[in-house]
């Protein structure tokens, strides 16, 4: 089966199977061999091919986070469930998430208000910094998540709008 | 030389921080040093911080967001009051610069560590602070106001000097500025700022002011006690900003030679005395390219970066901090004051430079901060904690002490490269990259040189080797592939591979 792991904005599909001693890591055409022995506090020795390297490596729900070669990211694993479900329908234009972390300035809007594509739906605050939330497209406000005053993190869903046609 | 711990003639033997992070966990390490007792209030949302278990009492303060209450004076001086403090340390940002407070701390019968009210007010108001400066015989940029006497603006402003900048009265965001760098189009130019002004804003008064092109910020540390005796602790470099923030500061200035740093810092300890300063204080100054500087303002606090000062002097500020406060004269004299090797101070901040610098949230899953000589870890986030939107997004401040400077920059890319945090994406590897860049190398920075160099912010292109080893790490620490290999045959995969 394959899965997949988003590393900034690109996809990347992988799958693992079993060799014997090694995991063995299957990948646009390529197989190579694989173990991860896990150190202590999150060190960890990567062995991958005849290459050895240490790496810090930490989980927390679907991400997992490293530390390389003296830099740290982060991939998040995709459900194949998800994933299906996404090409399958449903826009992103319908979820409208926050692209920092912040507060919430102000609300222009209410659940059931239409609006018209780059309406201000929101003003949020980040570092000091005033940002408008605009509506993607014309469309009618399903939920709002949060009130003035209330903090989220970066990706939050702020607002939802109903689905192309449901309006 | 000095002992270790307070005299009990000091008038007090406990110390309040009314602050959170990093520094109220510096401040706390000097108290505890000394053996007086130090109280930390905080917010819940730094219930489990650094601060909250290093204090030999913390009080809880509430708010209706968390800055507010580290902003509530009345109930940091009833938490001062229930603890039995005899002082109050207001670290950095929040109250610390706030007349009100200082004023309050002191009516309360308590020491307020820092300079006396009067001199925080007649700092905090820019255009006083600059009056004073002016009067005071120091430099301060040339500038002409058209309102002071219309009828001489044209020569006064040809006074100011090239290169300026003419700027509308009423404006702002930058519309109807004009940069002149040849006095025979003054008029001319003077006449279309006016017009824009007019334009613009609907009205034509204008200002002008000396422009300096590619300015350094370097600032100066000042220590005086409450006799009138002023010292300088040299300079600090803080010329990488970025959204007009420091994000890296250094001790020497490589811009300024023995006799300009002779200048420069008897400059702020002349600025320091005149205004009868207490306290640890630092004067800031906007620095030209041909070495010409001029008063910027005084922060009349402990800074951000104050340790690099520390790195290359020995001195303990905080300590000296609150032997002044205590009533004792500055024990140092000028000469006193030495400096050796270099120090380098970079702002480990929760942020994306990737991404305009936006500020990132998460758990701290893993946290290794660096060691090794010269490498020092001022933080107050630990492993298990959580970095929120709630405040400034600082983790940590890195502090590298080198032989010189490009020791300095050595260390700090080994000790960068080897600093770990897992769960919050942080701005270490755009720190390599920037210490790696020829102009930081040669020292040649200005206060626009980030804006001016956007490839140092933006992320590098992934090689192939790296890219494998990273997936491999994520595949085999996910559930589902570990379970899937361990079930499915291996041939299956690879044809499922084959047939992607």
């Amino acid at each position: 089966m394959h899965h997949a792991f988003k590393l900034g904005d690109a996809e990347h599909n992988v799958a693992l199977s079993r060799g014997p001693g090694v995991y063995r890591l299957h990948r646009e055409g390529h197989t190579v061999s694989v173990t991860l022995a896990a150190l202590h506090n999150g060190r960890a020795l990567l062995s991958i091919g005849d290459h050895s390297v240490e790496v810090v490596v930490a989980t927390r729900g679907d991400d997992v986070f490293v530390h390389l070669d003296g830099e740290a990211y982060q991939l998040r694993y995709r459900h194949p469930l998800d994933r299906l479900a996404a090409s399958a329908g449903g826009s992103a234009d319908d979820s409208i998430r926050a692209p920092m972390p912040g507060s919430i300035v102000a609300v222009q809007v209410a659940v059931g208000d239409a609006v018209t594509k780059g309406q201000t739906l929101l003003v949020m605050e980040s570092m000091k910094m005033e940002t408008t939330i605009a509506a993607p497209r014309d469309g009618v406000i399903e939920a709002l998540s949060y009130e003035k005053g209330q903090t989220f993190d970066r990706d939050a869903l702020l607002v939802k709008l109903a689905a192309a046609g449901k309006a | 030389m000095s002992h270790p711990s307070a005299p009990s003639s000091w008038p007090f033997d406990s110390v309040l921080v009314a602050n959170r992070g990093e520094i109220a966990v510096r401040v706390l390490r000097t108290v505890k040093k000394l053996g007086l007792r130090g109280i930390v209030v905080y917010h819940a949302a730094d219930r489990g911080a650094l601060a909250v278990t290093m204090a030999d009492q913390a009080i809880e303060i509430t708010g209706s967001t968390p800055v507010a209450a580290y902003l509530d004076a009345a109930q940091i001086l009833a938490a001062a009051k229930a603890s039995g403090a005899g002082a109050i340390h207001p670290g950095y940002g929040f109250l610390s610069e706030n007349t009100g407070f200082a004023r309050a701390v002191e009516a309360a019968g308590l020491v307020f560590i820092g300079p006396r009210p009067e001199q925080i007010e007649l700092m905090g108001d820019k255009v006083r602070a600059r009056n004073f400066v002016e009067k005071g015989g120091f430099p301060v940029a040339p500038s002409a106001i058209e309102d002071d006497d219309p009828a001489t603006f044209v020569e006064r402003a040809r006074l100011v000097g090239a290169p300026l900048l003419i700027k509308p009265s009423a404006g702002g965001g930058g519309k109807g500025m004009r940069i002149v760098r040849d006095l025979s189009l003054l008029e001319g130019e003077i006449e279309r700022a006016r017009s824009e002004g007019l334009r613009y804003f609907g009205d034509g008064r204008l200002y002008v002011e000396r422009y300096i092109e590619n300015p350094r910020h370097i600032e100066v540390q000042v220590l005086g006690d409450a006799y009138g005796n002023v010292v300088h602790v040299f300079e600090r470099e803080c010329s990488v900003q970025r959204r007009f923030q420091k994000i890296v500061e250094e001790t020497p200035s490589p811009a300024l030679d023995a006799a300009l740093r002779e200048r420069i810092c008897e400059t702020a300890a002349g600025i320091a005395r005149s205004a009868g300063y207490r306290n640890a204080g630092t004067v800031e100054f906007i620095f030209g390219q041909g070495g010409e500087f001029y008063f910027l303002e005084m922060n009349t606090r402990l800074q951000v970066e104050h340790p690099v000062t520390e790195e290359i002097t020995g001195l303990d500020l905080v300590h000296e901090q609150l032997r002044v406060a205590a009533g004792e004269t500055l024990r140092l004299q000028q000469h006193d004051i030495r400096s050796s090797g270099h120090s380098i101070e970079f702002r480990i901040y929760a942020e994306d430079p990737g991404r305009g610098y936006t500020p990132t949230t998460g758990p701290v899953l893993v946290l290794h901060p660096p060691q090794g000589e010269g490498v020092r870890w001022d933080s107050g986030v630990v492993q298990g904690g959580e970095v929120t939107s709630a405040f400034d997004p600082m983790i940590a401040k890195l502090i590298i002490r080198g032989r010189d400077r490009s020791d300095a920059i050595a260390r700090a890319d080994a000790a960068l490269r080897d600093t770990v945090l897992l769960g919050c994406k942080t701005n270490t590897a755009f720190l390599r990259r920037l210490i790696a860049h020829p102009a930081f190398i040669a020292g040649d920075v200005h206060t626009g040189f980030l804006d001016a160099n956007p490839q140092i912010a933006a992320d590098p292109e992934l090689g192939e080797d790296r890219l494998q080893a990273l997936l491999a790490v994520a595949a085999m620490s996910t559930q589902p592939l570990r379970e899937g290999a361990d079930v499915i045959p291996e041939l299956h995969a690879a044809i499922g591979d084959w047939t992607n």
